[in-house]
């Protein structure tokens, strides 16, 4: 949704989604669409392994959101 | 019914193999909840629509964020695959209505982990006039009605709002009511006016109330006369701490004629029953915290202990025995009758709300 406003977003969800969060992207209509997957799970970690896994994750969001847009806006009208 | 075994002679029906060949197409294409399917062509699809006055292109129930939409028409063929009678349909719709209203599923509840199933009840004269079992064996199976219709709501959910275990139904676990999960009122032998007739519902219509459950519990309860004792006993498992996500526990009270008969002998309305069980309707302080569920968390507003780092700051009591109130009005608390009148045994069928809304109800429209 940020990035049909152009807005450069990056989507983080665990390895357990992958599968949905790629059937998701594909019945919107943007397949192909590139998620940032860490391991499953989440509640049930400690702070300190969270931090971790935040920490590991950290390169791959950055090289996402410095990708650009994965999803371009279209082009204004006119 | 018969006693002759369930077999065919294959000179009595020429074409059993093509039955069978039209359900291996159905399973082949994944349009099934895993068991066979019933074939529907387009002049079978007529007969259901035939049964309402709804235009097939109607939009029952919407579904945005998946690009789909359920509309009467992939209502109906779900009711054909599930193997419903075209009568069967009207109720059907009311069902799928309520659902609509009742908001859980628009809330995309059916793709969550949680993995409710869907849960209607129907109350008024269809109940009798189509077959639906109120009686004995009221959750299992052996009524083509209630089992024919619960399956076709699911039926809807997988193949028309695309709703496919392991891929956007996301259930850990899910839960067995569903494959199935409808059930009626036994108003006959109820003591009390119908949960539609409390609603406001004219006894001479039908009605249906559908929303999202998690499970079914069981409540063995022979063993009293006194209705203290049972509404402690149902207040108990209303309130385990094993169901506790968000802050307070809600769900259907399905009393056994017997039960609603023992309270009603001794002077108890229906309100009081609900209203004693709401009383009831706490764990201490203690108890939440042994099960590290005494605090509620920031955002998400489910309950997890006090020490961890999303919980919103609270003052631990002075007395840990202190109630902690779960259930937080009588609104959270319904009461239907079903089941045979021949044992102390009613359930608790713990729903996903109606903390937060009114409970749907909706008039079957015949046409």
């Amino acid at each position: 949704m940020l990035e049909r406003a152009g807005i450069p977003a990056v989507s983080i969800c665990t390895h357990a989604f992958k599968i949905t969060a790629e059937a998701m992207a594909l019945i919107l209509g943007f397949p192909g669409y590139q998620y940032v997957t860490v391991p499953h799970p989440i509640a049930s970690r400690t702070q300190e392994e969270i931090d971790e896994i935040a920490a590991q994750a950290l390169p791959e969001i950055v090289r996402v959101l410095g990708a650009g847009l994965t999803i371009r806006p279209p082009a204004p009208a006119g | 019914m018969s006693d002759e075994p369930p077999v065919i002679d294959d000179d009595s029906l020429a074409d059993a193999d093509e039955v069978r060949r039209a359900m291996e197409y159905y399973a082949s294409r994944g349009w099934t909840d895993g068991l066979p399917v019933v074939p529907v062509t387009a002049s079978y699809l007529e007969e259901f629509l035939a049964t309402t006055s709804r235009d097939p292109d109607e939009v029952i129930l919407p579904m945005p964020h998946l690009n789909k939409a359920l509309t009467v028409r992939l209502a109906a063929i779900n009711a054909a695959l599930a193997g419903c009678l075209p009568e069967y349909l009207p109720v059907v719709l009311a069902a799928w209505d309520a659902f609509l209203a009742d908001g859980m599923v628009s809330r995309a509840i059916w793709q969550s982990t949680t993995g409710t199933a869907p849960f209607s009840v129907l109350f008024g004269p269809l109940r009798t006039t189509l077959g639906f079992n109120a009686r004995g064996n009221v959750w299992g199976s052996g009524f083509r009605a209630n089992a024919t219709v619960g399956r076709a709501i699911r039926l809807g959910a997988i193949n028309a709002l695309g709703l496919k275990p392991h891929v956007f139904d996301q259930a850990t676990q899910g839960n067995p009511g569903k494959y199935s999960c409808f059930i009626a009122e036994n108003e006959e032998d109820s003591p009390w006016p119908s949960l539609a007739a409390d609603n406001g519902f004219d006894p001479a219509d039908s009605a249906v109330t559908s929303t999202v459950i998690r499970s079914v519990l069981h409540i063995e309860a022979r063993h009293t006369i006194v209705p203290e004792q049972l509404v402690t006993d149902l207040a108990d498992s209303l309130c385990r701490t094993g169901a506790l996500v968000r802050p307070n526990a809600a769900g259907f009270i399905v009393l056994n004629s017997e039960h609603a008969w023992m309270f009603d002998s001794r002077g108890w309305s229906k309100h009081d029953v609900r209203q004693a069980i709401t009383d009831r309707g706490w764990r201490t302080y203690r108890d939440l915290a042994a099960a590290g569920k005494e605090a509620i968390a920031k955002g998400t507003g489910w309950r997890l202990p006090a020490d961890h780092p999303d919980a919103i700051p609270q003052e631990v009591p002075d007395d840990l025995d202190t109630p902690v109130q779960l259930v937080k009005s009588i609104e959270s608390v319904q009461i239907v009758v079903a089941g045979a009148p021949n044992a102390g045994v009613s359930s608790i069928v713990e729903t996903f709300g109606f903390w937060d809304r009114p409970m749907a109800m909706v008039k079957v429209e015949e046409k």
